[in-house]
């Protein structure tokens, strides 16, 4: 998609001068700022977040004056991989080093459509087995492959 | 004879049966990793960075080196058989390497970028064991004031040469080095942009932001965007790859010209293997008699841009090691790796821990010599490894990732950092916003603070001491110059997409 203004660049300079103003005051009142000659916590952050914010302006405004396109997000892919990454984060205390893997495995698979039921659950095994393999016997981190809730 | 001394230390440390293990488990999995398209070193020095947790300094930093420098040994084979780079900077060797390959001198080709990479890479040790002990007896000069200007020196020349827009380049280092700020204030001890978050009270980890950015999202960004190609030469023999005598006279002088350029290129902050790999062809094209040949299978072609980039990888590590100031991300991760076991890098490094410096150059000797049998006998295990689909490959990352980074304490939050980081880092790479400067800045932000505080402490609070004195007042006239090159570069039109991605 093409537009008039680079929208891209908009958002990102937009988002630069948000992040960089906030880090500036936020920093400005809430640390010392100190002198120049014995610079308190706040001093360096407060710099640099108003410098951010100037850096910002300068890819905001440019960015008015040209046409410019915004690229597609693969939203699919994206949301696969990190639901993925989160269900392992959130199950690994719980079920174990192996359920956490199907799961991660399973969820993550989604993003393509390449790899079929069986693919998936030939990879499910070989990669919770690599694991084990690796990091239990190899390194030896004790790391539990099956946790028991109930 | 203290040079012969401190080689033969580096050789006691590198010869223990520990060191050797950890070199060759680094070397094969650069290999690996540079042989498939798709994953480079990047990703997999990230991947690796839990691992090392569970090591010692020296082992860890010998095992993360050894993928580097053997991804770029294995980078050229896709180069050559599929005609897509397996790591950025052995782009160039596909354009020679390729149209070899389709003339049936695929053996060739492999066997002899190989040994181009050996000697590339041995003629980088070489210069960096000369002049690394010189540079850190001059930099044991330096005072807090010149550490500062050298650190943004670095941090402007990696944000501005080589991505696309010197703006946004820099904007990356900034926010780097403020999400650096994160954590204790180190003077005072002032939690910083905490928000009562205890998790964030020692600091953001680096970790989380290496494998976010560099493993998740770019697994995310891969999926769709990683074909495979057809290899037409599955059975490489040994007899296949014998040169002929014109093939071996032809490749001295690129060699030579290639590990030259590479060694220099290697050693500035900011450029590296892919910038030296393209002058390097580029250079050779140009003295060549029959400039024609170039890419329709000119071994001269393939010769010249791995040398150079082999050399570049060993050369990256002399501004590293002896200043502690990371040229490229990759040597800021090693940083990094460096920093999580309590050695703080500077030219102290080689006074203070000489084991770790002269163990570290002698294993690359090792290293290198592993890559030559690990490339010639063996490269039909890799071409197998080049037809592992992409999409058994990334939950494979992913499940590296998150059990790496659960591993190191045993805490789930840490996965749900690295996933934040991921989802920011995807966010980032759709803005057009690189992630190589970030890093770097988040690397060397706690560093640049603490010296701009002591520095201006010493002249009580005067700037001027930054242009005063004559070694610092030097390096500030040279970040100026490069800023203001790369904001004129980038004034008329837009400049294109980025031709030189970081390695």
């Amino acid at each position: 998609m093409s537009h008039r203004v680079d929208y891209r660049d908009i958002i990102a300079g937009a988002l630069l001068i948000v992040l960089g103003l906030f880090a500036g005051f936020y920093a400005t009142a809430n640390y010392n700022l100190g002198t120049l000659r014995h610079m308190g916590p706040g001093m360096f952050p407060s710099w640099l977040g108003f410098m951010l914010a100037g850096l910002g302006f300068f890819v905001l405004v440019p960015a008015l004056f040209r046409a410019g396109t915004l690229p597609k997000p693969d939203i699919r892919q994206f949301i696969a991989v990190l639901a993925g990454t989160l269900i392992f984060a959130l199950t690994i205390n719980v079920l174990g080093m192996v359920p956490a893997i199907f799961l991660l495995t399973i969820a993550s698979v989604l993003a393509d459509d390449k790899l079929g039921v069986v693919g998936t659950l030939v990879l499910c095994v070989v990669l919770s087995v690599l694991a084990v393999l690796i990091f239990r016997v190899g390194l030896e981190i004790p790391l539990y492959p099956f946790i028991w809730p109930f | 004879m203290d040079f012969f001394d401190n080689l033969a230390l580096g050789l006691s440390v590198a010869f223990t049966p520990n060191n050797l293990l950890w070199c060759f488990v680094g070397v094969t999995l650069g290999t690996f990793i540079g042989v498939l398209p798709g994953i480079g070193s990047l990703t997999a020095i990230s991947l690796l960075l839990p691992v090392t947790f569970h090591l010692d300094a020296t082992s860890a930093i010998v095992m993360l080196a050894g993928v580097f420098y053997g991804s770029t040994y294995g980078g050229s084979t896709a180069a050559i058989l599929l005609n897509l780079p397996g790591t950025p900077s052995t782009a160039v060797t596909a354009l020679d390497g390729y149209p070899m390959a389709r003339e049936g001198r695929a053996g060739v080709a492999l066997f002899m970028t190989t040994v181009a990479s050996f000697v590339g890479g041995s003629i980088g040790i070489l210069v960096m064991m000369f002049f690394s002990p010189m540079i850190v007896s001059a930099a044991l000069q330096f005072g807090p004031a010149e550490y500062f200007a050298m650190m943004v020196l670095g941090l402007v020349a990696a944000s501005t040469i080589s991505s696309g827009s010197p703006v946004k380049g820099i904007a990356m280092v900034v926010l780097g080095v403020m999400l650096g700020v994160v954590g204790s204030d180190i003077e005072t001890g002032t939690p910083r942009f905490t928000f009562g978050i205890p998790h964030l009270y020692d600091g953001i980890s680096l970790v989380a932001i290496a494998m976010g950015l560099f493993g998740v999202s770019e697994v995310i960004i891969s999926i769709k965007m990683i074909k495979r190609g057809h290899i037409e030469h599955k059975n490489i023999t040994l007899r296949s790859m014998i040169p002929t005598r014109d093939d071996v006279r032809r490749s001295w002088m690129p060699m030579l010209r290639g590990s030259s350029i590479g060694s220099f290129f290697g050693a500035l902050p900011g450029t590296g293997g892919v910038i030296a790999s393209f002058m390097a062809y580029a250079v050779e094209k140009k003295v060549a008699k029959e400039p024609e040949r170039f890419g329709k299978g000119a071994i001269e072609g393939i010769m010249a841009p791995e040398t150079a980039n082999n050399a570049a990888d060993q050369t990256a590590f002399i501004p590293t090691l002896t200043l502690g100031i990371p040229g490229n991300v990759v040597m800021a991760l090693m940083l990094g790796a460096l920093m999580i076991h309590g050695i703080v890098p500077g030219p102290q490094l080689m006074v203070k821990n000489p084991d770790l410096f002269w163990g570290l150059i002698m294993s690359f000797w090792i290293g290198n010599l592993m890559l030559l049998v690990l490339n010639i006998p063996l490269i039909g295990v890799w071409i197998r490894v080049l037809m592992i689909p992409y999409h058994m490959l990334y939950p494979a990352v992913l499940m590296f990732i998150c059990i790496g980074v659960y591993s190191i304490n045993n805490s789930y939050v840490d996965v749900i950092a690295v996933m934040v980081f991921g989802g920011v880092g995807y966010v980032m790479r759709m803005l057009d916003f690189q992630p190589a400067p970030l890093l770097l800045g988040f690397v060397l932000g706690p560093l640049m603070e603490e010296n701009l505080r002591r520095a201006l402490l010493i002249s009580r609070g005067d700037f001027m001491v930054f242009l005063e004195r004559p070694i610092s007042g030097t390096i500030v006239v040279l970040t100026a110059m490069l800023l203001l090159l790369a904001l004129w570069g980038a004034r008329p039109k837009r400049r294109g997409k980025t031709l030189l991605q970081d390695t």
